[in-house]
């Protein structure tokens, strides 16, 4: 059977569980909680996720659940304003950074006390998963979808493999094997590039780029404890050393590389990727939907593309393929409830939390009828991941090879630091070592005034 | 009888005329308050409270999450801004580039094609109308639509361009090329100006003109000695209001090259600055901090501006009463 076709049925098959083998609503005895649920599953995903509430309604008749898609654009400052209001949703959709900035500020509670007294079993997550969840030794969330998958995997064009005299079934491992076949695939023309094997930059933010990379070569973005920053070691500054050559020599420069992507997205039909322009793209789990969505055909020839692992520096004995989980602004969601809210509402949100976290109609299923991998550990063991997702097997290598990062409530400020140095670098404004350098004094001053600062509060 | 009683009728009709128009005489400044009232009431609840509570929240740490009065931390926002803070040279630095090359333009080609549309030529109200669509356009349609003709590889201005034999320009990955696409796009909306400058030239005397023309003026002369001197009031209110709506300059530069300022940040602008100080970092109390500085900023020039503009400004009238 067709790769699209089972794709589809397993969409068909969430839409029927919602209209057919979902059980009649029980009637609730008591008052009804209204529930906002301010989440960013747009687009496709909002039928799904429409499906997934049918089925805790069902469950839990008090809880009326309202589904507030919010849009993309301005995506930091409407959840901000709304988390800081006095009359936040019951429940909101948080990354990493956010969860513990809103944490710090006592803006959301800990949900331990919940946990407990619901008996939810943590150990169905993985451990990299619900570990990025606590902040200063308390849990705020429940995760859904997973942080891992976002940096580790990359997804590549086999026919242009194949044109270029290339293996299409041997991918690049290494840095260097990623150099040579993307300078024999890229094309320049007038305007800049026309055919591209692939940037080791960002589109957006050059920061969480280059810490992908820096795992690749051994090295570390800060210290378990996240009070020591450790990026500008030796593997750090030749990883931008050679991100800084890799985007001259191959790309013709940082401008290129920002030019061939301009206003294009690969949640998109209009991404290069859809007409044959780029060899290898840096993806996120959420791709394969996407993929299939804007090109079910493509997605469905195998022959024609597959998946690969994050190439790693070849001439460091101790570098190996790894990803990064936690870092970025766009990773590690979970779901947290607001403190201002009453405790029936909060526990109906906690409810809602435990559903999407770990309820096989629950994010599980979501993410299964996307093509995604999910934090719950057995969930993917589903064999009919094979089917929906022919590359399956390698999506769960690079789950199992990301590293998850320190980071603290002033990631924001620290990672637009590290992100101007790096265009610095790439700009030829500074080398990259004084870039990373001068990075790393500023950004540690600014950890240690936090820690300080911290540190004072919990004595 | 009958026009005794209609006599006594319209007698009594003027008593009351009479009376309502004593009544509104004497009441007039409270009727002229009633009718204020509305835009007065809009004025307190809407700039001036919001701008007591920004100036207070400046002097606070208030972040978010701040429950309750924020901490009182007196001036250490500001010394934090002129000590501490590399972007606040950087995004004022940008601002007054963009100020200095944009208002200036902008004036001049609103006030030329003002000068086109005031000729009297058959058609002239549909000619006026189409230069002013632009300005009835969106700001975010009409910067979508010039992200689009700045796409370096498909957009209409390097397509042209290399049409006639030049080289292309990155008008949106360049550090260099960054703020002339900004400038360009600020010439987008000259129709707001042109419209009042079209009405200044229409204000103008026919008989200057013609004694003008009668002592052997050229047209460059009618526009040196008699359009430019008496347009200045209209220049002034122009460039006046220029500086202060290119000083918050922001939605068009948030929706072409997003909140950093695109690359090595030479985009960005002040309000910028103050929107990242309050929503990517939270620090509310700073951004106040950073807006009340722009904001006396703004104000100290606009008093300078009215100072100074005795010297270039002609006011006929006052001319005339000198004289």
């Amino acid at each position: 059977m067709k790769v699209s076709r089972l794709f589809g049925l397993a969409i068909a098959v969430m839409m029927l569980f919602s209209l057919g083998l979902v059980p009649t609503l029980a009637q609730c005895d008591g008052e009804v909680i209204e529930l906002e649920f301010m989440n960013w599953w747009g687009a496709a995903r909002e039928a799904l996720m429409d499906t997934l509430i049918g089925h805790f309604e069902a469950e839990n008749p008090c809880v009326r659940v309202i589904n507030q898609v919010q849009p993309w654009d301005n995506r930091a400052e409407l959840l901000a304003t709304a988390a800081a209001s006095s009359n936040p949703p019951g429940i909101i959709m948080s990354t990493r950074p956010e969860t513990y900035q809103f944490a710090i500020s006592g803006l959301i509670i800990p949900i331990d006390s919940f946990v407990e007294a619901h008996g939810t079993d943590l150990s169905v997550f993985y451990d990299g998963e619900i570990g990025l969840q606590y902040w200063n030794g308390e849990l705020y969330g429940l995760p859904m979808p997973t942080a891992g998958g976002l940096t580790s995997l990359y997804i590549y064009n086999k026919d242009m493999l194949r044109d270029a005299g290339f293996d299409p079934e041997a991918p690049p491992k290494t840095w260097q094997e990623l150099e040579e076949m993307s300078a024999a695939i890229t094309v320049a023309d007038p305007m800049g590039v026309d055919v591209m094997g692939t940037q080791v930059i960002g589109i957006t933010g050059e920061d969480a780029s280059f810490v992908s990379w820096l795992y690749t070569n051994n090295g570390r973005y800060s210290s378990d404890d996240g009070r020591t920053l450790l990026f500008n070691s030796p593997e750090g500054i030749e990883t931008l050393e050679w991100m800084v050559n890799f985007t001259n020599n191959i790309n013709g420069g940082v401008e290129n590389v920002a030019d061939f992507f301009q206003d294009t997205a690969f949640a998109q039909g209009d991404h290069p990727w859809y007409d044959n322009q780029l060899a290898f793209l840096r993806i996120n789990t959420s791709f394969y939907g996407h993929y299939n969505v804007n090109d079910p055909e493509g997605y469905a020839d195998t022959s024609h593309w597959g998946t690969m692992l994050r190439p790693y520096n070849g001439d460091n004995p101790d570098a190996t393929h790894a990803g990064t989980t936690g870092y970025n602004y766009s990773g590690a969601w979970a779901y947290t409830i607001p403190a201002v809210h009453s405790p029936e509402k909060q526990e109906a949100a906690f409810k809602f939390a435990e559903f999407i976290g770990v309820h096989p109609l629950g994010g599980c299923a979501f993410l299964f009828a996307q093509s995604r991998p999910s934090p719950v550990r057995e969930c993917n063991e589903n064999p009919a991941y094979y089917e929906v997702n022919p590359t399956w097997s390698v999506v769960l290598e690079g789950l199992a090879t990301d590293v998850a990062v320190s980071i603290t409530p002033v990631q924001g400020q620290l990672a637009e630091i590290l992100a101007n140095a790096i265009e610095e670098a790439l700009f030829g404004v500074k080398s990259p070592a004084d870039a990373l350098n001068d990075a790393h004094a500023e950004m540690q001053a600014l950890l240690d005034e936090f820690w300080a600062e911290f540190d004072a509060d919990n004595m | 009888m009958q026009a005794s009683l209609k006599s006594k009728h319209v007698q009594h009709d003027a008593t009351r005329k009479l009376r309502l128009q004593e009544w509104w005489f004497r009441n007039r400044a409270l009727i002229g308050f009633a009718f204020i009232f509305p835009w007065f009431a809009g004025f307190i609840i809407f700039d001036a409270l919001p701008f007591i509570y920004n100036l207070y929240l400046s002097f606070t740490d208030y972040q978010i999450g701040t429950r309750g009065i924020p901490p009182w931390i007196g001036f250490e926002n500001y010394i934090d801004i002129f000590t501490d803070d590399k972007l606040f040279g950087k995004s004022m630095y940008n601002t007054v580039y963009y100020l200095g090359f944009s208002v200036p333009l902008r004036l001049v080609f609103a006030f030329l094609i003002a000068l086109i549309l005031n000729l009297r030529v058959r058609g002239m109200e549909l000619y006026r109308t189409l230069f002013y669509v632009p300005s009835v356009v969106p700001l975010v349609a009409a910067t979508v639509i010039f992200a689009g003709f700045l796409n370096t590889r498909y957009g209409f201005l390097n397509q042209f361009l290399v049409l006639i034999g030049a080289t292309p320009v990155r008008w949106l990955s360049s550090p260099d090329a960054i703020k002339p696409s900004l400038i360009l796009l600020s010439l987008w909306g000259f129709g707001g100006q042109m419209i009042i400058f079209l009405a200044g030239l229409q204000s103008i005397p026919e008989d200057l003109y013609e004694a003008a023309a009668i002592d052997g003026g050229t047209g460059w002369h009618r526009l040196v000695y008699i359009t430019v001197p008496l347009m200045t009031p209209t220049i002034f209110f122009n460039l006046l209001l220029g500086l202060i709506g290119g000083f918050q300059i922001f939605e068009q530069v948030f929706i072409l090259i997003g909140t950093n300022g695109g690359p090595l940040q030479a985009g960005l602008v002040y309000m910028l600055h103050v929107y990242n100080k309050a929503f990517r970092d939270f620090e509310f109390g700073y951004s106040a901090a950073l807006s009340v500085i722009l904001f006396l900023i703004i104000f100290v020039l606009t008093i300078m501006l009215v100072y100074t503009s005795n010297r270039w400004v002609f006011y006929g009238d006052a001319q005339d009463d000198e004289t």
